[in-house]
């Protein structure tokens, strides 16, 4: 079983100099080590990751393949492990063309790092990208280390015939005289080679590792609580704080800071420091207090019980829920169209597709018309591991941070920015995520964790609360969806009308949202595979200020209900099934096999068991295409919490097409964990405002399945092609799971019921069962 | 005022002193002895990533105080066995069920307790209310569905 093991020294990288993006680069040390980037391609196609922090000044190779001396092959990682296996999967990829065995390497989590020259480089963990944006140059590296090697056998050997050499678990066999070598023993030689540009890949027709479901490397931790999370790192003389927020969105710390309880060691003010608010959160504004304690208890009852004189601003009066959903209609009819050099104040319509009066004048032509409003609640994060982070700040000499971060780099700018360390005094160390479905981006904890660091001048352990981080979080974006669409006598579509009303996660960053609207709100509702006749596609900013942010497939998550949903209504008014309907729809090869092949796993023609309804939907997103089909079946009578049951889901199955699969167990856990995200809120997530105030603060009324609910789950893959090309991209899972349950569930729903749901979700009064007694 | 208290927690007497005799043994356990297998996920009894067993039952210590649980026998995931061999453990690790893994110490001492209480396979799952979040759910009845 691989060892994993948390955090690593800095040391490795000091000496490190690059040669070029996708190059490797030989590292003085023991044995041979090449660095590499891990790449990080942006969810937004023009720019790096908006609203996170720039890379700092000489960012550099963050990732580390070394084989040492005693033949130990260790891979330093700059990528965060969330559950979602990229330490594995990156390990798998590595094992193939270095022709080791996956299970003797070593994994370790690496740091960002600061070597020259400046290249803007970053660290992140998000949008799917891990595997698919890593597979070329992880092979390649590992090709690239194996030659190296032999060429340092050949060296001994003294017979230049690459053709006399093979390799197998590690060891270089020269074949006319059966003589053995080891990596380690030439590892030394090997790190004086010349770095080869385009070592031989192993053909997929030979893979022994990719493609087969291997054991992921930290799952032992995982069983006996050895697992470090951040919440988990004890530091000597550590001490803890604990955060309150100002209830209200927009609100601030007036008059003095409120006097240190007894028995606590501090209080101190946090504000909102620079590119790190969002919406409401005004930098330089003190919107919460941390009260610094011995230990985690005791601090946060004083933090309860601390009396915090707040100034609410009268804006705040405005953040209610029907308010929202009355500014979003208004905006549907007012608003300013997207010029150039405009203010483009919210609302502003941004045209995304097509042209909406020549869609509207199809649709107002046709014999068949259908439209609808679909409507979709802010969501908060639910990671299970609350918002922490750990500091030990020695003032001018040192800056050890500990954190369960998803963007490491954006962490070691902030703290280059809040203390002035350069670079080189500052160590970020990521610890394993409990969870991090996006909010994990985010560095406002980290914040406030180094503004108390500083003020107290011991080593401290921030913590939100489970109420703060339902209370205070950057949520998906409420939105509403107008959809409009005619058919023809076939139930062929002559025109399409789409229009998504949602507050802007860009935009909220700072960055500039251009004539094509914010990515980030439009996707998943452009550039569908349907054949749609006259075509509109809008994106209308809504003015909300509550804070807004990356939620597990983002704005795919509301834009596949909606789509989908419409799909499948429109299906309905042609009176053809769902299945079918699409097929005659769709053209698109890849789509058509991934929907067939989920209608194969679920034996959709056949037809639903009595009482019983199916629904299906299929979107893309990072370059895969997943589709689902639910099987709902009614239930009369209510729940626990006087809720109505109306059904229970009982069937989901789901079909991939990612182009190459690298591990089908972890893909299947991908999508499996996806969905069960996916169900959550479509069945119970919402969070709700009164005058700028978050009421639901737990899991009680911020409900999730247990064990009981879950459905019984079958995925099946696209098999991966005969030999992969690098032209064709790769698939990321980490994500794709989540949108198409909300849309199969209503469809599903619908068939059994004949009922439409079109807002989520399903039961917004429900609450969480308290279990007494098991 | 503060109040000192000697638990057995895996096997050991320990000895404690809290400020407040209502501090629940799961801060107990992680700030004050360096337990940290055992998490914190919602303080209200609702997400039971807390879970250790109290003679052999499992039992929240999110809500469970330290005062009352003097004179018991508790056991964590620290405690459950010295080397990952307890036979969850191992179905755990068998049908690679934990993504994050962060509410997999409370999933595991549920099922143990489950276990010592004379259940097997499905109603061990019949009985295990644990939140998770990543949606291991289908994995955790596989494992469980072995033992």
């Amino acid at each position: 079983m691989p060892k994993q093991s948390l955090p690593s020294s800095k040391s490795q990288q000091e000496d490190s100099r690059q040669i070029g993006r996708r190059d490797f680069l030989s590292v003085a040390g023991a044995g041979l080590t090449l660095g590499f980037f891990l790449e990080l391609v942006p969810r937004v196609a023009e720019a790096r990751m908006p609203g996170i922090a720039g890379p700092p000044p000489n960012t550099q190779v963050n990732t580390f393949l070394n084989i040492s001396s005693a033949g130990f092959v260790t891979l330093t990682i700059g990528s965060s492990e969330m559950g979602q296996g990229s330490f594995s999967g990156l390990a798998q990829i590595l094992a193939e063309d270095l022709m080791v065995n996956y299970n003797t390497i070593q994994t370790v989590q690496g740091v960002p790092a600061t070597g020259a020259p400046a290249v803007g480089n970053s660290i992140g963990t998000f949008g799917s990208t891990v595997i698919r944006d890593n597979y070329w140059s992880f092979r390649t590296a590992g090709a690239a280390a194996r030659e190296m090697l032999v060429s340092a056998a050949m060296n001994i050997i003294g017979d230049q015939t690459r053709a006399n050499y093979t390799v197998s678990n590690g060891v270089i066999t020269y074949t006319p005289t059966s003589t053995n070598i080891s990596y380690g023993l030439v590892a030394a030689a090997a790190a004086k080679l010349p770095v080869p540009a385009n070592p031989a890949l192993i053909p997929d027709s030979q893979f022994q590792v990719i493609g087969t479901t291997v054991n992921r490397v930290d799952i032992p931790s995982k069983v006996n609580g050895s697992a470090t999370f951040g919440i988990d790192v004890r530091l000597p003389n550590m001490v803890y704080a604990v955060i309150q927020h100002c209830p209200t969105f927009g609100g601030y710390l007036s008059g003095a800071v409120p006097a240190t309880p007894a028995g606590m060691i501090a209080v101190v003010p946090t504000q909102v420091v620079a590119g790190v608010g969002r919406g409401t959160e005004t930098t330089g504004m003190v919107n919460a207090v941390a009260v610094v304690g011995p230990n985690t208890w005791d601090t946060w009852q004083a933090a309860l019980n601390l009396t915090i004189n707040w100034t609410i601003p009268a804006s705040s009066s405005n953040l209610n829920d029907q308010t929202f959903i009355n500014q979003a209609n208004a905006a549907l009819t007012s608003n300013t169209p997207y010029a150039a050099n405009g203010p483009n104040t919210p609302p502003t319509l941004y045209t995304i597709e097509g042209n909406f009066a020549a869609a509207n004048a199809a649709i107002a032509g046709a014999a068949k018309t259908n439209s609808a409003t679909y409507t979709l609640p802010y969501i908060a994060h639910n990671a299970l591991e609350p918002m922490n982070c750990t500091v030990n700040y020695v003032p001018g000499v040192s800056c050890e941070v500990y954190v369960p971060t998803q963007v490491a780099s954006s962490v070691l700018s902030l703290v280059n920015q809040l203390t002035g360390l350069p670079l080189s005094q500052i160590n970020v160390h990521t610890t394993y995520l409990g969870g991090a479905l996006g909010r994990k981006i985010e560095v406002d904890f980290v914040s406030q964790a180094l503004q108390v660091a500083m003020a107290v001048g011991k080593p401290v352990q921030l913590l939100w609360p489970r109420e703060q981080n339902f209370l205070r979080d950057q949520y998906r974006p409420m939105a509403l969806v107008q959809a409009s669409a005619g058919l023809g006598a076939s139930g062929n579509i002559l025109g399409w009308s789409y229009t998504n009303v949602s507050a802007s996660i860009l935009g909220q960053r700072g960055y500039p949202v251009g004539a094509s609207g914010d990515s980030q709100a439009t996707e998943g509702s452009s550039a569908l595979p349907y054949k749609l006749g006259a075509l509109s596609t809008q994106w209308i900013s809504h003015p909300s200020p509550i804070p807004v942010g990356f939620w597990r497939s983002v704005g795919m998550s509301i834009n596949t209900f909606a789509v989908e949903s419409m799909i499948d209504e429109l299906a309905a008014l042609a009176g053809q099934d769902p299945y079918a309907y699409r097929l005659g729809l769709l053209t698109d090869p890849r789509w058509i096999a991934v929907l067939e092949a989920v209608a194969t796993l679920s034996n959709y023609t056949a037809g639903p068991a009595p009482g019983h309804g199916l629904g299906m939907a299929i979107t893309t997103y990072a370059n895969s295409i997943v589709a689902q089909v639910v099987d709902v079946s009614l239930v009369s009578g209510n729940g626990y919490d006087g809720q109505p049951i109306l059904f229970q889901v009982n069937n989901v199955w789901m079909a991939l097409d990612c182009y190459l699969n690298v591990n089908p167990g972890q893909l299947q856990a991908q999508l499996v964990g996806g969905m069960v995200h996916g169900l959550n809120a479509a069945l119970y997530g919402r969070q709700s405002f009164v005058n700028g105030a978050a009421q639901f603060s737990n899991f009680f009324q911020n409900r999730v399945i247990r064990l009981n609910q879950m459905p019984q789950v079958a995925v099946t893959l696209i098999p991966s092609p005969a030999q992969s090309t690098q032209s064709t991209p790769i698939g990321g899972a980490g994500e794709i799971g989540v949108p198409t349950l909300a849309p199969a569930l209503a469809n599903a729903y619908f068939k059994a019921s004949g009922i439409r749901i079109r807002t989520l979700p399903f039961f917004p009064n429900a609450v969480m069962e308290n279990v007494a007694g098991v | 005022m503060s109040t000192t208290y000697t638990i057995n927690v895996n096997g050991q007497n320990q000895t404690v002193t809290v400020n407040n005799p209502a501090m629940p043994l799961l801060w107990v356990l992680r700030d004050l002895l360096g337990l940290t297998g055992t998490k914190y996920g919602c303080g209200e009894n609702l997400c039971r990533a807390c879970t250790v067993l109290v003679n052999n039952v499992p039992r929240q210590s999110c809500t469970t105080t330290v005062e009352s649980v003097v004179g018991d026998t508790i056991v964590t995931i620290e405690g459950l066995s010295p080397n990952s061999s307890h036979p969850a453990q191992l179905a755990w690790i068998q049908y690679q069920v934990p993504q994050c893994g962060y509410c997999q110490s409370g999933q595991l001492m549920s099922v143990a307790g489950q276990m010592l209480a004379g259940n097997h396979g499905p109603n061990i799952a019949a009985q295990l209310y644990n939140v998770c979040i990543c949606g291991t759910y289908s994995r955790i009845l596989q494992a469980v569905d072995t033992l």
